[in-house]
This record gives structure tokens, C-alpha cells and sequence, in this order.
């Protein structure tokens, strides 16, 4: 009993870790679908719905790899502490970022509509949001990891928005002036 | 003891598992990649390479090409000093007054009202979308919008229902002018921020000019017989009631957008340039 307990368990371990190309479009289906339903779930408080949104999400995202992206060159001049406060203290706008976002859902409904795969290790999920009064456009747009079947948000692009060049523009704007430490900051 | 055996035996077994999915498997997929590559060996020598490479530069992934910054690089930003104090002007304009005023309207009219107006103010300008499609010589959106237009105009209640995306599931276009003029390879030109408008830029500010000899909702000299409104004051003011109507819509959007920002002009200009650079690829 207990040892199927514990494969079970490592199970759905093993599956909230990476999403391989064959399920993507899957997991993301499920996935859009629990959080459209814990936020129309009228029994949980905001926080809760924030944190089992996020909880949900968490796993496809590679928010590492988001935080090198948006940082661009300079990235590779930090140290190697550098990096991980730089990526945590990313990791937590974007989140915040997200959760923001959250807020304004009322009622939409979310159609997954196609996968594209662009490269060799590159796909593209594109989505529509379908409100009362507007649609817009979200593609999600995935990497593979070098040498696995391991697939990874890096990017979102809302209505042609992309969220990481967003931040990239941003970031080496404010480091034209400012300094590392200053930006690390108002993060 | 035994269990605890069992638990690291497991592990092992389920990390190993992890990396296993990197072995050939007899998958389909990757029967039809395996395909790919035995059709030409030169290729797959020339991913091999690649694939190593990949290896090697983990941090870049290809990455620093795909977000070059050449493409969101401004160009010059001659009114860069205009735009800063007219974005900060806008931003007063919505926190003071678009937003209290639409507030207190969301409040005292109905959604279903609310939503009813947007799509009759946007049914009536399709003379724009249609015009534009054209000029693009996009036929499937030409009657794609032409059906949207006959649909919504009749069962749809001269516009004020949307049953052409509801229920017909025929997707809008919505194209303008600047949009055109992009898809025929005319640059953006400088960055402007409108008053009360918001960004645009030299080649969208044309669009919105050339557009409003198409759409019935703007007066213009000459054509005051197809224009709904009778002169310009009546224009400002049916613009005005579908800014307002249309933030009612979206009451907390920019705020949350805003939110995003570190400096809110460069920001705001690079989001308007990147949505129009992806509207006119579509």
C-alpha cells in the first residue's frame, strides 16, 4: 500500500516537472482549465486563488531563463550571485506581474487554437482570450532544453506583445544610466 | 528500514526516468524525426553540429538572436521631450478624469448596455476595415468582414449584438490605414504621442487621417452626408463617449499595465510599437 502511495506521489512529481513536445498542448489545456476554475471558484479568497493560479502555472515556466533573456548581455558579466538575485528578483515581478493580471479576469473564457513548432527547438502555443466586449491574442512560445524532451515557457506574447523583449528593452534602457545595483532594487 | 530502501530505489528509478526520455524511444514522434533526418544524411550531419554547438553556448540558445535588439531599437526619438510630458499628461487625463468618469458611468449603466454600444460603434466602422482589407488584397478577410457586417447589421440588431462571433464564429479583421501603409513596407517614422489619444507615430498619425475620410463616425468637409455626425464638435463627442464607454470595458487594465513599467513613456512606446509591428505581420 504505502509503496504505491509513494509511486503515485513521485509520479505526479515526475509529471509537474517538465512538459515533453508530444503533451504540451495537453498540459497547457489542463492546465488553463484548473486555473479558469479556481478562478471562478467563488469559495476561495483572493490570496488563494493568486496562490494556486501561480501553483498551477509554475512548473512550464522557466523563469531563469526569462530573467537572462530580458537581461540580455549583460547577463553574462554578473556573478554567478548576481545572476540568482537578479533571477529571483525577477521571478517575483513577473509573478506579481501575472497575479496583477488575474485580477481583471471576468469570466473570459481561454481557446487554445494551435500549436506551431518554428525550430527545431522552438514552439509556439497560440491561444485567444475571449471577453464580453474584446478577444486578445496569447502565445506562449516554449524551448527545449538542450539534449531532453524538456519544454519550457521563455516567453508570452500578449496581443503581439512580448513580454520578455518588454523587459529587455526596459532593463537596458535603465542600465544605460544606472547602475546593477540600482536596477536589482526597484525590481 | 525496507521502505526507506524502496523510497531510494524509487527515486532513482523516477530521475533516471527523467533522463530516459532523452534515449530513442519508439514514439511516434520521434519515429517521424529519426524519418527526417535518414532522408538526407547531409542534414542531419549539419544538426549534429548544431546540436553541439547548443551544448556549448547553453546560456544563449539562440536566444540573443531572437531578441535582438535591432528590432525593437528605437529610431530617433526627435519629440522624445514632447511625448515624456504628453504621456504624463494622458496618464493625468485617465486617473483624474477618464477613469472617475467612467467609473461612475460602469456604475450607472449595465454591461449588457455598455458591451451593446461597443459593438454598434465598431460594426459602423467597417467601411475602415473593409477598405483596408482591400487595399491589402486580403480577400478571405474582405468577406470574412463583409459577412460580420451583413450579420451583425440584421440578426444582430444594426450592430448592437455580436452574433457573427458568438454564434457564426466568423473571426474580425480589424486593419487601418497605418496598418496598410506598414504592410506595404512604409516605416514607422518618429514616435508621437497624442493628446488624449495616446502613442502613434508619423506613419499611424497618416493612418488615422486617411481613415477618417472611411469611417461614418468622423465628420469631414464635404462628405457630411454619409457622416453620422452633422460637424466636428458631434465627432469629438461620439469619440469621446466610445473612450469612455470602451474604458468602462477594461476599468483596471492600464493601471495594471502600468504597473509593469520602469519608466512609463519608453515603455508605453515600446508596447504600441511592438503590437503595431505584429498587427501589420498578421
Amino acid at each position: 500500500m504505502l509503496k504505491k502511495i509513494i509511486l503515485i506521489f513521485l509520479l505526479t512529481i515526475i509529471n509537474s516537472y517538465a512538459v515533453q513536445e508530444q503533451n504540451i498542448q495537453k498540459t497547457m489545456d489542463s492546465k488553463i482549465k484548473k486555473v479558469l476554475q479556481v478562478l471562478q471558484n467563488k469559495n476561495l479568497s483572493l490570496k488563494q486563488k493568486e496562490k494556486q493560479s501561480i501553483r498551477i502555472m509554475d512548473s512550464v515556466f522557466d523563469y531563469k531563463k526569462m530573467a537572462q533573456i530580458s537581461l540580455g548581455r549583460k547577463w553574462k558579466t554578473l556573478s554567478s550571485k548576481e545572476k540568482s538575485q537578479f533571477a529571483s528578483a525577477f521571478e517575483k515581478k513577473i509573478k506579481h506581474s501575472y497575479v496583477d493580471k488575474l485580477r481583471l479576469y471576468n469570466n473570459q473564457r481561454v481557446i487554445i487554437k494551435k500549436l506551431k513548432k518554428t525550430k527545431k527547438n522552438r514552439i509556439s502555443l497560440e491561444s485567444t482570450i475571449i471577453g464580453k466586449s474584446d478577444t486578445y491574442d496569447v502565445v506562449y512560445q516554449f524551448y527545449k532544453r538542450a539534449n531532453k524532451n524538456d519544454w519550457y515557457i521563455y516567453d508570452v506574447r500578449l496581443s503581439g506583445v512580448s513580454i520578455v523583449q518588454t523587459y529587455r528593452k526596459q532593463f537596458s534602457d535603465f542600465l544605460k544610466t544606472k547602475s546593477f545595483k540600482q536596477l536589482l532594487k526597484s525590481l | 528500514m525496507q521502505h526507506v530502501a524502496i523510497f531510494f530505489m524509487l527515486i532513482l528509478v523516477a530521475f533516471s526516468g527523467c533522463s530516459q526520455s532523452t534515449t530513442p524511444q519508439p514514439s511516434p514522434q520521434k519515429n517521424e524525426l529519426s524519418l527526417i533526418e535518414t532522408e538526407t544524411e547531409n542534414n542531419s550531419d549539419v544538426e549534429k553540429i548544431s546540436d553541439t554547438e547548443d551544448e556549448i553556448d547553453d546560456d544563449n540558445d539562440g536566444f540573443e538572436e531572437e531578441f535582438s535588439t535591432e528590432k525593437t531599437e528605437t529610431h530617433s526619438d526627435p519629440l522624445s521631450g514632447y511625448n515624456r510630458s504628453m504621456t504624463n499628461f494622458n496618464d493625468k487625463v485617465y486617473t483624474y478624469a477618464l477613469n472617475p468618469v467612467a467609473e461612475a458611468y460602469a456604475y450607472v449603466i449595465p454591461q449588457p448596455f455598455r458591451i451593446g454600444l461597443s459593438n454598434f460603434i465598431k460594426n459602423l466602422n467597417f467601411p475602415v476595415r473593409l477598405v483596408n482589407n482591400l487595399l491589402q488584397g486580403k480577400m478571405q478577410n474582405v468577406s470574412d468582414e463583409t459577412g460580420r457586417f451583413l450579420a451583425n447589421s440584421t440578426i444582430g440588431l444594426l450592430g448592437v449584438m455580436d452574433p457573427a462571433t458568438s454564434y457564426l464564429h466568423i473571426p474580425a479583421h480589424v486593419e487601418d490605414f497605418g496598418q496598410t501603409l506598414g504592410y506595404y513596407g512604409v516605416g514607422t517614422g518618429f514616435h508621437i504621442v497624442l493628446p488624449f489619444l495616446g502613442p502613434s507615430n508619423l506613419r499611424d498619425l497618416a493612418g488615422i487621417s486617411v481613415d477618417a475620410y472611411a469611417s461614418p463616425l468622423i465628420n469631414i468637409r464635404g462628405l457630411e452626408r454619409y457622416k453620422i455626425p452633422k460637424n466636428w464638435v458631434e465627432s469629438m463627442g461620439i469619440v469621446a463617449i466610445h473612450m469612455i464607454n470602451k474604458t468602462s470595458l477594461n476599468l483596471g487594465q492600464y493601471e495594471s499595465i502600468k504597473k509593469d513599467a520602469l519608466d512609463l513613456y519608453p515603455f508605453l512606446r515600446d508596447i504600441y510599437e511592438q503590437k503595431r509591428v505584429s498587427d501589420i505581420a498578421e
